[in-house]
């Protein structure tokens, strides 16, 4: 009863229902993780903390399947019961560290009676998630100010190839900076396109995909496949940094990587202290919730259009130099493989904020290590069905988000200036 | 992919241009129709033509070629061989076979040869190259098992499915002869041949997963592998050049990848290869000679249509006795005296 008079206040409504909710879900979480993976489990889930490559040798961390697939599904009932019978303040903690547990349970399923590298799939997951973290903060430079940029996945195919071609004939720092420059030179033509001539974006960023596709694909049969030297671009080697990468898992995880990754990072924040700690971002985001209020109050709405797309390309550019420079040193016919959408993707979940869209990317790119893993550990699971998880998760995430999440107002409309 | 799509219907009907047509002087012409990458693609397009150049050169016959570059192409290209009066008509890969199969039987006298497809029940004018793969595979698998210093080698595949797994089902086979026959203990990881089950990138083009799967095998302790998806491998080698081959060999499959990549040359154990040049030729001699009959030819370790690369750059640490084992299981697998599984 009590309840139910708690629901008859409108504002608080989703708060009534929320924890009962929750509480239920985790309950059946619990039921679900115990049933599915607590029965007829045997035998000692092995992770390997340190990799032959490592320095130092860590303790393997060893856990017995039965036990810890017991209590962790023991443990996600009790929040779940906690929340049902009265709604603590740690909420998202709870759920937190149930989803926590629940994917520990389904790894300690996975790997029982075997063993696999732990930090080599969290350092995976790093690497994995940075084509996509980058292509998500070049969606979101273009989105703050009302952009749609369905052309990421083309930027960034231009980018790649730039960097292998331009990586092998001037090295790779010229390489990286041509790249980014012709990023950015596409980031032009979308904002003419799209801004000037008022082109539909969606329209016009498809037409850079197939652009992009074409112009490469033409280059690389009559360019490339003739000239062999001319795609052969030395990648950027892992820098390591000084103690910090001697720290047991977090070393590997982010601290022996590439400049890519590291700039990545880099992007990420000063992206977020752009957008939300410079009059500039204030005025960015203005434009795209309001443009006609911005243009009243003497921001050009056209210029930071322009600006603000021009550098999600050149962040684009610099995404897909990283297949290239960062990765495998040598340009092939699509070799970005749609991660400029599920970078989109990343940018929804996220609800249009780098660091949300960074930890969206890093979610992609642990679904995809550890399919990666569970391959190799031969679960029964098909092997069709792994692959396909990390795109799973992201439409799961996505669906399960984008009720809530809140695209910039004036999104995708063309903005005319009244004289 | 639906993009490609797009662009590649737009550029296929720039294709039928690039008839590239020799003059007809002699009396038999063979002629090849390829599939999407090209003739210069450094796989099985330019390995078929290179049969068909063979053929020129030992036999001076006339060739034709069209290269398709969108599966729309394949019909008309070979109508179009069909009505350029040639003698056999080659065409170049499991992806042709619907469009090569009614080409066929739409003109009864002319002789066709396909690669990597065999018809059931067979068309009496379409002779179907098949390659045993596992067999090469095999010599492969137990070579590496006998140079890996950790006691794990891996492989991965594009898709799976057949042409693929028959790479990495030999691959296995030949890591437990070695097993067998030493009594020891190799793993392999990504394959399971009995379950037919394994690590898969689910592209042929994302190279970038090369790089990663190989460094996922590497971190699960495999020194040595094998990646069946084209050139997504070559971001397998990647990595391996950048660790150094002392810690991470790449097998590469198809050709000789020592030679079609010779920037990172250094990292190639060897390479499983499908020698389709060698069993073109055969079929145009064939049909030449007037031989020609229609069903499916195998190219195996016998005929030379499968293969292993020579061990090049590495051959320093395959130790010679090992060496003389793998060319003594040839010759038992070819003579039948050992089964592969």
């Amino acid at each position: 009863m009590k309840k139910l008079v708690r629901s008859q206040q409108p504002i608080n409504m989703t708060k009534a229902h929320g924890p009962l909710i929750a509480g239920s879900f985790l309950i059946l979480l619990a039921i679900f993780v115990f049933i599915l993976f607590g029965f007829g489990v045997e035998g000692e889930a092995t992770f390997r903390l340190s990799r032959p490559s490592d320095p130092y040798a860590l303790p393997n961390l060893v856990l017995p399947a039965e036990n810890f697939i017991g209590i962790a599904s023991l443990i996600i009932a009790f929040f779940g019961a906690r929340l049902i019978v009265k709604t603590p303040k740690e909420y998202t903690v709870f759920f937190a560290i149930s989803f926590f547990l629940a994917v520990a349970a389904f790894l300690v399923w996975a790997t029982a009676g075997k063993s696999f590298s732990l930090t080599g799939m969290l350092q995976a997951t790093v690497v994995r998630a940075v084509p996509i973290a980058l292509a998500a903060m070049a969606g979101i430079m273009c989105e703050r100010v009302a952009v749609i940029n369905i052309g990421i996945e083309g930027m960034m195919l231009a980018g790649a190839f730039a960097g292998a071609l331009f990586g092998s004939i001037f090295g790779s720092v010229l390489g990286l900076l041509i790249a980014i420059t012709v990023g950015g030179v596409f980031g032009l033509i979308l904002a003419l396109l799209v801004v000037t001539f008022r082109v539909d974006q969606i329209i016009a960023g498809v037409a850079i995909n197939i652009l992009v596709l074409g112009l490469t694909s033409f280059f690389t049969s009559h360019l490339l496949k003739k000239n062999p030297h001319l795609n052969d671009a030395t990648v950027f080697k892992a820098i390591q940094i000084p103690i910090l990468a001697e720290l047991p898992i977090i070393g590997p995880m982010l601290f022996r990587h590439n400049i890519f990754v590291y700039l990545a990072i880099l992007i990420v924040f000063s992206t977020t202290f752009y957008l939300f700690k410079t009059a500039y971002g204030l005025r960015a985001r203005a434009v795209g919730e309001h443009p006609k209020a911005a243009e009243t109050l003497g921001i050009s709405v056209i210029k930071t259009r322009f600006v603000n797309v021009i550098i999600g390309g050149m962040i684009a550019g610099f995404g897909g130099a990283w297949f290239t420079l960062g990765s495998v040193g040598r340009f092939d016919e699509g070799m970005t493989g749609g991660r400029g959408f599920i970078g989109l993707a990343a940018m929804i979940f996220g609800r249009w904020h780098p660091v949300g869209a960074l930890l969206a990317a890093l979610v992609f790119g642990f679904a995809d290590s550890l399919q990666q893993k569970l391959a190799i550990l031969r679960t029964p699971i098909p092997s069709e069905f792994l692959a396909m998880s990390p795109y799973i998760v992201t439409i799961i995430v996505v669906a399960g988000i984008v009720g809530s999440a809140r695209p910039p107002q004036a999104i995708g409309k063309a903005y005319v200036k009244e004289s | 992919m639906k993009l490609n799509t797009i662009l590649r219907l737009t550029s296929g009907a720039f294709a039928g241009l690039l008839l590239a047509t020799v003059q007809s002087a002699n009396a038999f012409t063979a002629c090849q129709v390829t599939d999407l990458g090209g003739v210069d693609d450094k796989s099985f397009n330019e390995t078929a033509w290179k049969g068909v150049q063979d053929a020129v050169a030992k036999h001076g016959i006339d060739s034709k070629i069209l290269e398709s570059k969108d599966g729309t192409d394949y019909e008309p290209h070979l109508n179009s061989m069909v009505g350029a009066g040639c003698d056999i008509i080659v065409a170049v890969g499991f992806l042709m076979g619907e469009a090569t199969q009614k080409a066929a039987e739409a003109n009864p006298d002319s002789k066709f040869t396909i690669i990597d497809f065999a018809y059931k029940p067979t068309i009496p004018n379409v002779l179907g190259q098949v390659f045993e793969t596992d067999q090469a595979a095999f010599l492969a698998g137990y070579v590496s098992a006998g140079v890996s210093k950790t006691g794990i080698v891996g492989t991965f595949g594009g898709i799976n499915i057949p042409p693929v797994t028959g790479f990495m089902d030999g691959f296995a086979w030949g890591v437990a002869h070695y097993n067998k026959v030493k009594g020891k203990n190799i793993q392999v990881l990504g394959w399971d041949p009995a379950a037919k089950e394994g690590l898969f990138t689910n592209n042929f083009d994302s190279l970038d997963d090369g790089r990663a799967f190989a460094q996922n095998l590497y971190d699960e302790g495999a020194d040595i592998v094998m990646p069946v998806a084209g050139p997504v491998g070559l971001g397998s080698a990647s990595l391996a050049n950048e660790l150094g081959s002392d810690k991470l060999k790449i097998i590469g499959v198809d050709g000789d990848w020592t030679v079609t990549d010779p920037t990172r040359k250094g990292v190639y154990l060897t390479s499983v290869m499908k020698n389709m040049d060698a069993t073109t030729l055969s079929v145009i001699e064939m049909a030449k000679s007037g031989n020609f009959s229609g069903g499916v030819t195998a190219g195996t370790l016998e005929n030379g249509g499968v293969g292993i690369a020579p061990y090049h750059e590495l051959s320093s640490s395959v130790p010679s006795d090992l060496a003389a084992e793998v060319e003594a299981l040839r010759k038992g697998i070819i003579s039948g005296s050992i089964k592969m599984n």
